[in-house]
């Protein structure tokens, strides 16, 4: 009744004719920088794709149809690649998912120097990608690597394993790197939303005899449902786009067994200099990420996006 | 809620797993950048080494000139952070308190940003930049910080800004307050975790962001920190000295600006104060 009040007022002092042009300003250089830095490239980008520029080529460039698209259809490299970023995103986000929200529920209540476990644990959030791989591409050496170190100490393996450079084990080797680093980003998201469910409905939940498995699903689970739904969405299509770890491990080698879609890319632009084919390759990519976020947006539309 | 002791036990083992899988990784590094050459590729690995050095952090500041790397990185960062924020308040704002046709629309583009590949935009902003002169200059590369940061910011302040209630800046404009006033003297202070959140993300984005720095900057006095870095390996043969003791100083700033963010989110402040 009181706000009501407050508005009507707020409605006679203000005017309501005010409120367009103050969210239009509001809004405007947003909008603006992502049109000019964004939008604008990626329709010329997308113009590229049909093109035919590349470094050998910058004066006769024209129109050359699906030529590009076709070229990359033919290649056996992006057909390991489009299956392997299939692997690198169910692999990586499922476990930094699940490890993730693990640690959370075991940080949500305070315990002693919580804080600086919390900046000890959380860390590899803070670092880049690259760096990252280059960190673990000197812990997983072959030679003088921390991990065949201590495995061989371990009695698990008799001798070093080229982690990077053997087929079998480089792919798992990113993956596993990439969770690593992925856990802290689903911790500090499923944490704060964690800390902000009343304990009331805990409490409530054990008067009706709910058990701790039962607490969780029908409490827990619901509650943090949201930021679930809106971390999942968006780290899909980040890690899709997130080159960084393998870049810094293996620039998708050896004989591209690592590399995804975005390394794929990445390598026709230094190696081959080929832009317009880099550009068609991005377009796959934004055409499945289109497909994906539409479809996973019609799944969770009940549940609703207030988090984000 | 109480819990067992049991659960105590099983908290406390499973916490120390995953502290261990942790900071093994930053252990190793730091070792790494103050063992002397000798030790570095010794066989078996020394763990425990005798002799430390630092003559990997006084080659990274004396011949790799990592200091203007550091001022180059720190600037462009800060700088860059600090106006997408403020945009995203702005934009953020606005979309969280009014409905307008375009809403959906805008949310909408927001969001598909996200999924652009960044080295689709590479060469079509690459362009741009050089018919305006602008190629090798800090300046260009913070605008393109500002946009990559813009869209990710503003979808987040707007979830922070929908939780605070509204009925707060009413209050305060019936009182004399302008909109504006009232965003900044209000709503702002009550958002201040999520606002931290926001600028932290964007530093540490902008401070680790290699691809595009790489393309856009080509004299060593421009140099980021993670161009510099790459520089190091794409060099025959990798240094692992001093490449480690430059990870360990591109590190630091990082890790300060996390710290003050995360003070906010443990202390929970993050959405539980503020229900309507």
């Amino acid at each position: 009744m009181v706000r009501l009040l407050e508005r009507r007022v707020l409605h006679v002092r203000r005017g309501a004719r005010s409120a367009p042009l103050f969210i239009f300003w509001m809004i405007l250089p947003v909008i603006l920088i992502i049109s000019i830095f964004t939008f604008y490239p990626t329709v010329n980008g997308i113009i590229l794709a049909f093109e035919n520029y590349s470094v050998f080529n910058f004066s006769n460039i024209h129109f050359v149809g699906l030529k590009n698209f076709n070229k990359i259809l033919g290649d056996p490299l992006f057909w390991t690649a489009l299956w392997n970023t299939l692997w690198w995103i169910i692999l990586s986000v499922a476990f930094q998912f699940v490890l993730g929200f693990g640690l959370a529920l075991l940080m949500r209540e305070p315990f002693k120097g919580r804080g600086i476990y919390a900046g000890l644990v959380f860390y590899p959030w803070a670092l880049s990608g690259f760096a990252i791989g280059i960190l673990w591409s000197w812990l997983l050496n072959g030679q003088f690597g921390f991990v065949n170190d201590i495995l061989m100490k371990l009695h698990i393996i008799s001798q070093g394993v080229n982690f990077l450079s053997d087929p079998s084990w480089a792919f798992f080797s990113v993956i596993l790197v990439n969770v690593w680093y992925g856990i802290p980003f689903f911790a500090i998201m499923l944490l704060a939303a964690l800390q902000s469910i009343p304990e009331e409905l805990y409490e409530s939940a054990q008067i009706d005899g709910a058990g701790t498995f039962s607490r969780f699903f029908h409490v827990t689970i619901p509650y943090v449902s949201s930021t679930i739904f809106a971390t999942l969405l968006l780290r899909v299509i980040w890690v899709m786009n997130f080159p960084d770890v393998i870049y810094g491990m293996t620039r998708g080698g050896p004989g591209g067994t690592t590399n995804i879609l975005a390394t794929y890319m990445i390598n026709i632009v230094y190696y081959k200099s080929d832009y317009s084919l880099a550009s068609a390759v991005g377009v796959f990519i934004i055409t499945i990420l289109t497909v994906y976020a539409i479809f996973y947006l019609q799944l969770t539309s009940k549940h609703g996006s207030g988090e984000f | 809620m109480k819990k067992s002791k049991k659960y105590k036990t099983f908290r406390a083992i499973m916490l120390s797993i995953y502290l261990i899988a942790a900071i093994i990784p930053i252990y190793w590094i730091i070792l790494t950048s103050l063992k002397v050459p000798s030790d570095l590729y010794a066989y078996p690995i020394i763990y425990f080494p005798k002799v430390l050095t630092l003559s990997n952090y006084s080659y990274l500041f004396s011949f790799a000139h990592f200091s203007i790397y550091f001022k180059n990185s720190l600037l462009l960062s800060a700088i860059s952070s600090i106006i997408s924020t403020l945009l995203s308040i702005f934009s953020g704002y606005a979309l969280a308190r009014y409905n307008f046709k375009l809403k959906d629309l805008v949310i909408g583009l927001l969001f598909f940003s996200q999924m652009i590949p960044a080295y689709l935009l590479m060469v079509p902003q690459y362009s741009m930049f050089s018919n305006l002169g602008l190629i090798n200059s800090l300046t260009a590369l913070g605008i393109l910080y500002v946009n990559i940061a813009a869209a990710f910011s503003t979808i987040m302040a707007r979830g922070f800004f929908v939780r605070i209630p509204r009925s707060l800046e009413e209050a305060a404009m019936i009182d004399g307050c302008s909109k504006i006033g009232a965003l900044f003297r209000i709503t702002v202070p009550l958002a201040m975790p999520g606002i931290a959140a926001i600028f932290s993300f964007s530093f540490i984005n902008d401070w680790n962001e290699l691809f595009t720095a790489a393309l856009f900057l080509n004299s060593d006095d421009k140099y980021t920190i993670p161009v510099a870095l790459y520089s190091f390996i794409s060099k025959a043969g990798i240094q692992w000295g001093v490449l480690s003791a430059g990870l360990v100083v591109a590190l630091i700033p990082t890790i300060i600006v996390f710290a003050f963010m995360q003070r906010f989110i443990i202390s929970g402040l993050t959405q539980g104060a503020l229900k309507e």
